[in-house]
């Protein structure tokens, strides 16, 4: 115990407390020293980075119960920024409200698809590229609004996928472009790249293998690091069928440097699920007699 | 003077215990630190109290990456010390079940029945809804596969969801007139998993047993809102509301006069059933399936529509029907159905690797 020695008002009275006093500014003074040892200069960072998920939505019955169990999955995930956009030339009540009633981080965009992009009545749901515009105005936002710095990961996914909480984890330590398996897909029980010596070295898929990434928009992420320092990279929208994801993977990765993930590509963590069109049939008919149910009535 | 001395004294042994709190924090990554020191590792630990750990460990030299994976907890312990200089990343990630809310003594438990078969869509139509279910508390999940025995792909989801469940099985028989695997076309689909698991609640719980508890039959590809799981929960007898996309309208729902009593049915297939509802859209108190020990959904002869009747015209009448979601104006699930994935790339033999669990 040091005696007070820079203190010149040591009476009998004060002097326990001063010796107090001044043992415990020692301490202070060593456990700050101590703290900065720990973390020297940096400020302290967010434990996790950022993964930013964009997910193009359009009008339709089953619209808000996809919506709706998606967002149970992503309130699961930490860190987590949903990116939801509509393809609709102005921002729909629904969404947003349901938007706001989510308890998730979100940003709402929209940008209407050009008629001639768009699949038609009757179109099969393959003939055209879907989301792409969509997508786009994603990036555009991320592009202007977070910083690089930041960290983070970019993963498209569609509304009426299903995706387990281990994909999240897989996915955000994402250096470039990560790549796993996609359940249901190509008109197979799964599609995957295959990993040799911890590289891709092709892929597993059902239908030409040969593009230049023959994998389903669900099947990787993008850090955003990669994406600002990639500014002209967005994806095509008018790329030839199945080559939707090559048109914006290529200008940003080789085959060589794609990260595998999900134990080397074993397991399947993310499925490419798809929901039946409800019947309306009676609804028309109903409607037509002009009894239809109550349009008020939000489904 | 004094005062501020004593102000001064009480600042200054605060101070430091709020400094050593911040430092302890940081310094439970000292340990690995430390072997990092030892092993030339470096550890970048995303959880510091993970509950269940997945060890994967990838080399990292030249920024390539290989992987080796070492499951379960206490891998931690058997840390790698290579001898050449590779970087080795030690990733501890916790898969994020930490969910489910904590149990309430005061909830009622909802006991939510799914009946499920396996098919290809089966594991992820699981999945999206054990991940509604991590949202709401106090829930009981029965899983009733249509099997002969539980099967391993179902076991390990429900374990890795966390979630409280109980996992039965009873197989549908076959109808060995019909080739293939056809089920018995005369019992509904999903008939005896349900009633199955109407007996073991009655072989589970005492009906002079004080815990409150709700049973709700939830298909595995429907979507169900949280709220949907509240307004049931203060279910007295039997709880109705609108479902979406069934009878080909956008919705059915029941008629609710002014005085809050149902008193029919809004649906064009035929709404003069006694109860014209989905099996999504109704809720029983667990008291009441107890009270009632021989009320079962109706095996045999039943028509089409008129499967939830044959449960519930044993259980209330019109009268007793609580509706819930808003006077029933509110739709809070929807009768969604997952289309059947196209395999045709498989072939017949196969294309892609059986083990690969889908």
């Amino acid at each position: 115990m040091r005696s007070c020695s820079w203190r010149c008002d040591c009476t009998e009275h004060d002097l326990a407390k001063d010796r107090t006093i001044s043992r415990l500014r020692e301490k202070l003074h060593s456990l700050l020293e101590q703290t900065k040892k720990a973390e020297p200069t940096k400020p302290l960072k967010p434990p996790l980075p950022t993964i930013y998920v964009i997910t193009p939505t359009y009008a339709r019955l089953v619209q808000k119960a996809e919506l709706t169990r998606l967002s149970h999955t992503f309130l699961l995930v930490p860190q987590l920024h949903w990116i939801v956009v509509e393809d609709s030339p102005h921002r729909t009540g629904l969404v947003s409200e349901f938007l706001s009633h989510s308890g998730l981080a979100f940003t709402h965009l929209h940008v209407a698809t050009p008629h001639e992009r768009k699949l038609q009545e009757g179109d099969p749901s393959w003939l055209k590229p879907r989301g792409a515009e969509q997508r786009n105005e994603g990036l555009r936002w991320l592009r202007e609004n977070i910083r690089s710095q930041e960290g983070g990961v970019i993963y498209f996914a569609d509304d009426d996928n299903t995706y387990s909480l281990q994909l999240f984890e897989e996915m955000r330590w994402t250096q470039r472009v990560s790549v796993w398996p996609v359940g249901l897909v190509g008109g197979m029980r799964y599609e995957r790249p295959i990993v040799e010596q911890g590289h891709v070295v092709r892929f597993h898929t059902g239908w030409r293998p040969s593009r230049p990434f023959p994998l389903d928009m669900a099947g990787f992420a993008v850090s955003l690091r990669l994406v600002l320092a990639n500014p002209e990279a967005r994806f095509d929208g008018d790329a030839p069928m199945g080559f939707l994801e090559s048109s914006f993977l290529q200008s940003l990765v080789t085959m060589e440097e794609l990260e595998p993930k999900a134990d080397l590509c074993t397991k399947v963590l993310v499925w490419h699920t798809r929901t039946e069109k409800p019947k309306m049939k009676r609804e028309e008919a109903m409607q037509k007699q002009g009894l239809g149910s109550d349009p008020a009535v939000e489904v | 003077m004094p005062k501020r001395r004593d102000i001064l004294a009480i600042v200054l042994i605060v101070l430091p215990w709020t400094l050593l709190i911040t430092v302890w924090h940081q310094s439970a990554i000292a340990p690995l630190l430390a072997i990092r020191k030892a092993c030339h590792h470096l550890v970048k630990e995303i959880f510091i109290i993970p509950e269940r750990l997945a060890v994967r460990r990838h080399r990292l030299a030249d920024d390539r990456a290989e992987g080796r994976r070492e499951a379960g907890q206490g891998a931690d312990s058997k840390e790698y010390c290579s001898s050449d200089k590779d970087i080795v990343e030690v990733v501890r990630t916790e898969y994020v079940y930490t969910r489910p809310p904590p149990w309430s003594d005061v909830l009622p438990t909802i006991h939510v029945v799914t009946p499920t078969y396996s098919r290809p869509v089966q594991k992820a139509e699981l999945t999206r809804l054990a991940n509604t279910f991590l949202h709401v508390p106090n829930l009981h999940w029965i899983l009733v596969e249509d099997a002969q025995r539980r099967t391993p792909l179902v076991s390990r989801l429900l374990r890795e969801t966390g979630l409280n469940y109980t996992h039965l099985n009873v197989e549908t028989p076959r109808n060995y007139k019909l080739r293939g695997d056809a089920r018995d076309p005369r019992i509904p689909r999903g008939t005896m998993q349900r009633n199955l698991a109407l007996r073991w609640l009655r072989e589970t719980f005492s009906p002079n047993s004080t815990q409150p508890g709700i049973v709700y039959f939830a298909d595995d590809d429907n979507t169900y809102s949280l709220e949907l799981f509240e307004e049931m929960r203060s279910t007295r007898k039997v709880s109705v509301w609108p479902v979406a996309f069934v009878g080909g309208l956008r919705y059915e729902s029941p008629k609710v006069n002014a005085a809050g009593k149902v008193y029919g049915w809004k649906t064009v297939f035929d709404p003069h059933r006694p109860f014209a509802i989905d099996m999504a859209g109704f809720a029983v108190n667990l008291r009441l399936i107890l009270f009632k020990p021989q009320a079962y959904f109706k095996l045999r002869g039943v028509k089409g529509g008129y499967q939830e009747s044959s449960l519930l015209r044993e259980l209330v009448t019109l009268n007793d029907l609580e509706p819930k979601a808003a006077n029933c104006t509110k739709i809070l699930v929807w009768h969604t159905r997952t289309e059947k994935p196209v395999l045709v790339n498989e072939g017949k033999k196969g294309f892609t690797d059986p083990n690969v669990e889908i």
